[in-house]
């Protein structure tokens, strides 16, 4: 029994671990997309000190009442700025947002914590504090 | 809850900085003008390097007899102080929080190191408290200002410990450990905490009265 459990849990482990290899390598849609999101993990910011930011994407969309994937998706206009009107779902935000940014471009884990914690400071709603987000769980 | 911890790391945070930073200057200009008014003989006899050295001799565990006359407060002071100034500069939470509003990129300290620098510093604050109640020469000279001190500076360790390890309600006291820190902020020019501003001064007065007028060090 106890020898099932431990195949059982290796098999898991093993399923798991692919999956998520899937989702931060940005593998096919077929096996990455949105609606298995359950958590932000930015490969970029390695090494990793804190937990991955829960963000259970299409649930969260959903019940935040956001329609628009631009809000988050954005894009870039000619002069370098952001453009709203042009929507990027399934670019990577560190295409356009380096760890380490050149002039005038926003930090990648900066660009991250402007967009999730400015959000929900401006609607009085969602996690501020850092183990709201980052969260074992 | 939300709106409120919106609050404390926003408006409140500001006036904290300003009180502390108008506060402390405050505070050491009307100091320094009073000793000129009334102790012309102790600034007239100030003496940089022998204030230097005194200072330096102090920063340094264990180098004067003050400081090997009790070996555990030596370490509980240092071990205490330099965990202070470490977090307070160098937290995770805070270096984010300094790029999150201004995007300025703080160094930050690996969070293991800074959870036992927080549980080191908790319990150096213990060690004083036990001493403040079981040395009865230290109880008697205590004053409510210095238990007042202590107790304020203790605040941000606990709420941080709780925060980190998951006790309570982690918006509440996370909220708790903004406030407490402050309130440390606001208290350091009024409250026995000024000591973190005097402490260059009295300690270079010291030094400039061993050196410069008995000629020997200040022990
Ligand atoms: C609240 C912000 C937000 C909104 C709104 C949003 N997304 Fe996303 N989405 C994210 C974040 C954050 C990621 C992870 C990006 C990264 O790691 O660089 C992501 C990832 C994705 C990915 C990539 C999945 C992968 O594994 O690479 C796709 C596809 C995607 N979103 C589609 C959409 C679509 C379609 C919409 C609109 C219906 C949408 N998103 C709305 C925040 C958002
Ligand atoms: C196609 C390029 C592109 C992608 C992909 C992109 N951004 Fe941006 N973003 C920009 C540009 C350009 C700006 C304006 C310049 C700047 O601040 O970097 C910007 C600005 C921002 C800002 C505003 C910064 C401020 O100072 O107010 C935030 C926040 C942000 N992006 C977050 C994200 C996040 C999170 C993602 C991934 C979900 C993302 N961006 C994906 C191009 C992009
Ligand atoms: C445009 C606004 C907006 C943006 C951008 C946004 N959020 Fe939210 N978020 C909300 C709102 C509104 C809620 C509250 C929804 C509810 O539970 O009713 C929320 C709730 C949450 C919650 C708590 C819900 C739960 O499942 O426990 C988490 C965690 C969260 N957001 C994470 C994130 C992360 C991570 C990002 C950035 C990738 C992000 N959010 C970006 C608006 C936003
Ligand atoms: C609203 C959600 C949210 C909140 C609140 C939040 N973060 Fe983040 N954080 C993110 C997202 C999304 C990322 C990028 C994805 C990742 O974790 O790799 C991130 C990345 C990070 C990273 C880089 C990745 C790592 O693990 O080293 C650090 C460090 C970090 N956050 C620290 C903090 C701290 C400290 C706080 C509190 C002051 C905080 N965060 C609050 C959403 C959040």
């Amino acid at each position: 029994m106890k020898k099932l459990n431990s195949t059982v849990c290796k098999v898991l482990v093993c399923a798991a671990l692919v999956a998520t290899g899937g989702l931060c390598l940005g593998l096919p849609p077929a096996f990455s997309s949105q609606e298995d999101i359950t958590h932000v993990r930015s490969e970029a910011l390695k090494p990793h000190t804190r937990p991955a930011a829960l963000f259970r994407h299409d649930e969260h969309n959903e019940k935040a009442g956001i329609d628009d994937c631009a809000t988050c998706h954005h894009g870039k206009d000619k002069d370098g700025k952001r453009d709203m009107a042009d929507m990027t779902a399934g670019t990577d935000c560190v295409e356009c947002h380096a760890v380490s940014p050149v002039k005038g471009q926003t930090a990648l884990r900066r660009a991250f914590h402007l967009q999730c914690m400015g959000c929900h400071q401006e609607r009085k709603q969602g996690p501020l504090h850092c183990t709201g987000c980052h969260t074992n769980g | 809850m939300q709106t409120f911890y919106t609050i404390a790391v926003g408006p409140l945070a500001w006036f904290a900085w300003a009180v502390f930073l108008v506060g402390s200057a405050w505070r050491i200009f009307s100091m320094a003008s009073l000793a000129k008014n009334k102790e012309m003989a102790a600034v007239a006899y100030f003496d940089t390097a022998y204030g230097m050295r005194s200072i330096a001799r102090w920063m340094t565990p264990f180098a004067t007899l003050g400081w090997q006359k009790n070996p555990v407060l030596t370490f509980a002071t240092f071990a205490f102080h330099i965990s202070f100034i470490l977090l307070a500069l160098f937290a995770q939470g805070h270096a984010i929080l300094w790029e999150y509003a201004f995007g300025m990129r703080v160094w930050a300290l690996p969070p293991q190191v800074a959870s036992a620098l927080t549980i080191i510093a908790t319990l150096s604050c213990a060690y004083f408290l036990v001493r403040r109640l079981s040395n009865s020469t230290v109880r008697f000279v205590s004053t409510p200002g210095d238990w007042l001190a202590l107790g304020l500076a203790t605040l941000p360790f606990i709420t941080a410990l709780l925060v980190r390890q998951s006790v309570g309600d982690p918006l509440l006291m996370t909220l708790l450990h903004v406030l407490s820190g402050e309130a440390v902020l606001v208290a350091i020019p009024f409250t026995r905490l000024s000591h973190a501003l005097f402490v260059p001064f009295t300690r270079a007065y010291m030094g400039s009265e061993f050196g410069a007028v008995r000629h020997c060090p200040d022990w």
